[in-house]
């Protein structure tokens, strides 16, 4: 089920215009999976946000069966975070963890996103970046 | 409202619902954190103006010039005498963000939607996603109004004299616990603190959460007069990260508060915490800045 990033990396390469690349990240955000319990009991309590986040994005991560678990959620009212987070979880919910930790940390510019999101926004969405490559990394390491 | 300094500032949901159609006259602006939030849906016949893509110098750390300003405008359909009705994310922070620039080029007719685009969905109005465009408008540059924004140097000699600051970031920036954001270095500053002699009062202390509506006049003096001892003579400066949140205090000091003299200081923390030699107060205190005797 997990598509890995490359694909989705070729499927922004192919627009030119930064708009068109924006509608497609935004088309994301309606193909993030609903959040399953606990995580959702969690998230309404405040636990697992991302501080650096200007919204309340919840991630947590994890691995079962020797695959890469990510479980996330954004509210509709911050759609950029959102659709980052369901396009992370497309490419590797249920990934190989080696994979994963190999995730190129300069991926908003990979996608050309970087610039046209500007350096306070990114931020949000970096931090989420490097706590999946983290976690597939360091799975022991984890928070 | 009407108990604000200056009420006309600001138009409740309500108005704006009336005078959609006024598009002649009026222009509704959202302006927003998120940048694809607008795409999303917005308030019927608001253009977008994006703070980054829009108002902000592409390679410089500066604003747009007052030509490239009024090209944004005219392509929006807003001439000079336009009334500019902006509304955003996060209690209006951004739409503040944008009013202030709006105000720096010298934009006379600018107003905030009261509660934001928060208070508009909450209350179950109308948010097409349809692409918004207007005929092309004539806009005349004007001179930049100084008076609103501080550099650097005039926060320094502003310090010196004992002047009025406020910050408005979190308590951790604020006493220096926290230099920047965890894992972004790069986006903070080298030295963590505040100017001395700063107040802090971060910014969403202004705003109801529950509607993100402004506080009521009285609750706003109790803060900024009364636990803060500013008073509406000062010159006052505001700061945050880089200007932003900061722009939504200068607004609350200035216009619903009447204060006269507040400059929004947007090189904020992310320089003032990288100069070489500027004095930093590191606690939870003011702290008194060099050269002044306490107060």
């Amino acid at each position: 089920m997990a598509t890995g990033i490359e694909p989705i990396i070729e499927r922004f390469g192919l627009l030119d215009d930064p708009a068109m690349k924006l509608d497609l990240l935004l088309g994301y955000s309606k193909k993030l999976p609903e959040l399953p319990e606990p995580y959702r009991s969690q998230m309404a309590a405040g636990l697992n946000l991302i501080p650096e986040c200007q919204s309340p994005a919840f991630l947590v991560t994890e691995i079962e069966d020797g695959r890469f678990r990510l479980h996330a959620d954004a509210p509709r009212e911050a759609p950029t975070a959102r659709s980052f987070l369901s396009l992370l979880t497309q490419a590797y919910d249920g990934a190989d963890p080696a994979e994963v930790a190999r995730v190129p940390l300069d991926l908003l510019s990979r996608l050309g996103l970087a610039d046209r999101l500007g350096m306070t926004r990114t931020r949000g969405l970096d931090a989420m970046l490097r706590r999946v490559q983290r976690a597939a990394a360091q799975p022991d390491a984890q928070s | 409202m009407a108990d604000y300094a200056q009420p006309d500032v600001l138009v409740s949901t309500d108005w704006v619902a009336e005078h959609l159609t006024d598009t002649e006259t009026i222009r509704i602006v959202e302006s927003d954190e998120d940048l694809l939030l607008y795409q999303t849906g917005h308030v019927p016949g608001a253009v977008k103006i994006d703070w980054t893509n829009d108002l902000q110098d592409a390679v410089v750390r500066d604003y747009v010039t007052a030509e490239q300003f009024a090209e944004l405008c005219a392509a929006r359909g807003i001439s000079n005498d336009t009334m500019v009705v902006f509304y955003g994310d996060k209690s209006n922070w951004w739409a503040c963000y944008a009013f202030w620039v709006f105000k720096l080029h010298g934009h006379e007719h600018c107003k905030i939607m009261d509660g934001g685009r928060k208070k508009w969905t909450d209350e179950g109005r109308e948010m097409p996603t349809d692409a918004v465009s207007y005929g092309r408008a004539e806009y005349t540059p004007q001179p930049i109004n100084a008076d609103i924004r501080a550099f650097r140097e005039s926060v320094l000699e502003h310090m010196r004299v004992g002047g009025s600051m406020v910050d408005v970031r979190s308590p951790a920036e604020y006493s220096g616990q926290m230099t920047h954001m965890p894992d972004y270095p790069q986006e903070g500053a080298l030295r963590a603190g505040h100017i001395p002699g700063a107040q802090s009062v971060p910014w969403a202390r202004a705003t109801n959460p529950a509607d993100g509506t402004f506080k009521s006049r009285d609750e706003l003096e109790a803060i900024y007069l009364g636990e803060k001892g500013l008073r509406p003579a000062d010159e006052i400066v505001t700061y945050c990260r880089i200007g932003e949140r900061s722009s939504h205090t200068w607004f609350v000091l200035k216009y619903l508060l009447g204060f006269d003299r507040v400059r929004n200081y947007d090189g904020s923390w992310t320089e003032w915490g990288n100069l070489v030699g500027v004095p930093i107060e590191r606690s939870a205190e003011p702290g008194v800045p060099p050269g002044v005797s306490g107060r």
